[in-house]
């Protein structure tokens, strides 16, 4: 920006012109941003070396890097750790399997395809609390349409409280996530698939390539640049996910449910912990960069030791 | 040959069905439970249709002095998704031209920058968001809320219209630059109209993420005079009936559903406008 003032010469003076109202038409909301992203994050890095007054909404003092080795020798923390990037990954794995299924059958032709793509567009609309009230009714003990039908069926011979068991309660709110998430994807998947050229499986076909053959031979590694980042993107917005595990469980029973963003929210908001709060939203963030770098970084690797793809 | 394709046909019908119903069917329970009387939901006989339909739990939820207080939070989710969509619109909308044509210095990286703090976790900007309001007394006011969805709303409308802009044929703003078109008049004159169709699906966008958006209202409106809609919903989760719920959760859904199904074309434009690059 300063070199751009500093530049007195006519011919550059037009030039500079357009880059400052370039810049004057951005800043708004880059200064948006700034205050309520860029300033947060440094205060968060701050607080989380301090201890945190919230009455007095001061720094009581700095305490180095005790909040992060309380942390790591806090059981309910490094247990959350690991039952995130669990959560994260068996979402992200189900939902890029399924978007991909439905997106192949969208591509085709059918009577009734506008009316279903809107059904299945329609759950990204639906507001998370609303799909955690949703899949808490269809589980719910007493009233649930699975218990009942479970039991007419004949394969419980009593109804189940399903959200009591922990491990069952995690794979409930990851169906809710799920099924919120399928619609998003889908559409990229479906998108990728019409952008591909139809001849490449026509003449796959003239020669002779089966179903599988077309699907692991053409299909599959044209897909996968759209499908890498795809993943990864819900790798990361399930490891955010908070309110669905708010509304069905509170982190609960016994903080089976309890993933490192709800376990941030009862550090910051239920115990009033800032400073701890602070340190594992930071650790949440690296967990989050790592996710999004390894693949990129691996890629970078491959191509230094092995050359040119 | 055609044995083959009926066969096919029959496997797309079929699995067309099956994925139907796994994405509809827990949306339709929601709408059985909320036009049921309690009796009928309670009893342990399963009935997937109605047997008889009841309008109480509706009435009952939008009553004024309702455990969820649902009426207040549809009053104040509109008039918070509806400033925050409109702020958003004028904040990016010359952002993404600036963006999209001009001459910006570190363009990439601006653009980088902002769609990869989407991807962040919210809980990082949440808590000292948070001292700052309650420092400065402002917690529990729409501004508390309008801020922080406008800003987390922004980078993706920015991308939005971005790639509608992208899309615009470069020769009529080369022509109207010619006939002497400053660049604000070219803004307002020639690109906004042109833009309608991203300038919609962007509003959209930014009301139903607003619309939609739990965490920030529930932090920052932590006495509750200004519930939200969701809040409201998550309130009545803590009550026992389940077909107010039900209602109070379909309520919660209709002005989002109502945008969904109409605007579903715009929406899908976007993500194809998207991903082609």
């Amino acid at each position: 920006m300063t070199d751009l003032l500093n530049q007195p010469s006519n011919s550059q003076f037009k030039f500079s012109r357009e880059k400052i109202l370039a810049f004057t038409l951005i800043l708004p909301s880059l200064i948006l941003v700034f205050i309520t992203y860029l300033y947060p994050a440094i205060f968060t890095f701050v607080i989380s070396f301090a201890e945190y007054d919230i009455i007095r909404l001061k720094i009581k003092k700095f305490i180095q890097f005790k909040n992060f080795e309380f942390l790591i020798s806090n059981y309910f923390f490094t247990s959350s750790v690991l039952r995130t990037i669990y959560f994260g990954f068996l979402i992200c794995v189900c939902t890029t399997i399924l978007s991909f299924l439905i997106a192949l059958l969208l591509n085709e032709k059918f009577i009734g395809k506008a009316f279903l793509r809107v059904m299945i567009v329609l759950p990204w609309a639906v507001p998370s609390v609303v799909s955690g009230v949703l899949w808490g009714q269809m589980f719910h003990a007493d009233t649930g349409f699975l218990n009942a039908l479970l039991y007419q069926l004949g394969v419980i011979s009593g109804y189940k409280i399903w959200l009591a068991d922990p491990l069952v309660a995690l794979h409930v709110i990851a169906i809710a996530e799920i099924w919120k998430a399928i619609p998003f994807m889908t559409l990229f998947f479906l998108s990728g698939l019409q952008s591909l050229p139809s001849e490449v499986f026509e003449a796959a076909a003239v020669d002779g390539a089966n179903v599988f053959q077309r699907f692991s031979n053409i299909l599959f590694p044209l897909m996968l640049p759209i499908a890498i980042p795809l993943f990864l993107i819900q790798f990361v917005l399930a490891m955010k996910s908070f309110d669905t595990i708010f509304v069905l469980t509170r982190g609960g029973p016994g903080g089976g449910t309890t993933t490192l963003n709800y376990f941030i929210y009862q550090e910051a908001f239920e115990t009033f912990n800032l400073g701890r709060a602070s340190a594992a939203a930071y650790v949440l963030l690296i967990i989050t960069l790592a996710v999004v770098l390894i693949p990129t970084i691996s890629r970078f690797l491959i191509k230094f030791f092995w050359g040119n793809k | 040959m055609k044995k083959n394709l009926i066969l096919k046909n029959f496997f797309i019908y079929f699995s067309a069905l099956i994925v139907f119903l796994i994405m509809f069917f827990p949306l339709y329970g929601l709408i059985l439970t909320s036009i049921q009387p309690e009796n009928i939901i309670r009893s342990r006989n399963l009935s997937f249709f109605p047997t008889e339909i009841i309008f109480t739990h509706f009435a009952e939820v939008l009553k004024p002095n309702h455990i969820s207080n649902i009426y207040e939070g549809i009053k104040n989710s509109l008039i918070v998704s509806f400033l925050t969509s409109f702020l958003c619109i004028i904040l990016a909308f010359p952002a993404s031209y600036s963006l999209a044509r001009l001459n910006l210095p570190a363009k990439n990286i601006i653009l980088g920058t902002l769609i990869s703090i989407y991807f962040l976790p919210t809980i990082l900007f949440v808590i000292p968001l948070f001292v700052i309001l309650v420092s400065y007394q402002l917690d529990d006011t729409i501004l508390s809320l309008v801020v922080p969805y406008t800003a987390f709303t922004l980078p993706f409308v920015i991308w939005i219209l971005k790639s509608f802009i992208d899309k615009l044929p470069v020769e009529v703003e080369e022509a109207a630059k010619i006939d002497g078109c400053s660049t604000l008049q070219l803004l307002i004159h020639i690109i906004f109209p042109l833009l309608r169709p991203g300038l919609i699906a962007a509003f959209i966008f930014a009301f139903i993420l607003s619309w939609v958006e739990f965490l920030t209202p529930l932090i920052f409106t932590n006495n509750l005079k200004i519930s939200t809609v969701a809040l409201g919903l998550f309130r009545s989760t803590i009550d026992i009936k389940i077909g107010q719920q039900a209602a109070a959760a379909i309520i919660t859904l209709i002005p989002v559903t109502i945008l969904m199904i109409f605007f579903q074309q715009y929406i899908t434009k976007v993500v194809l406008s998207g991903s082609d690059k």
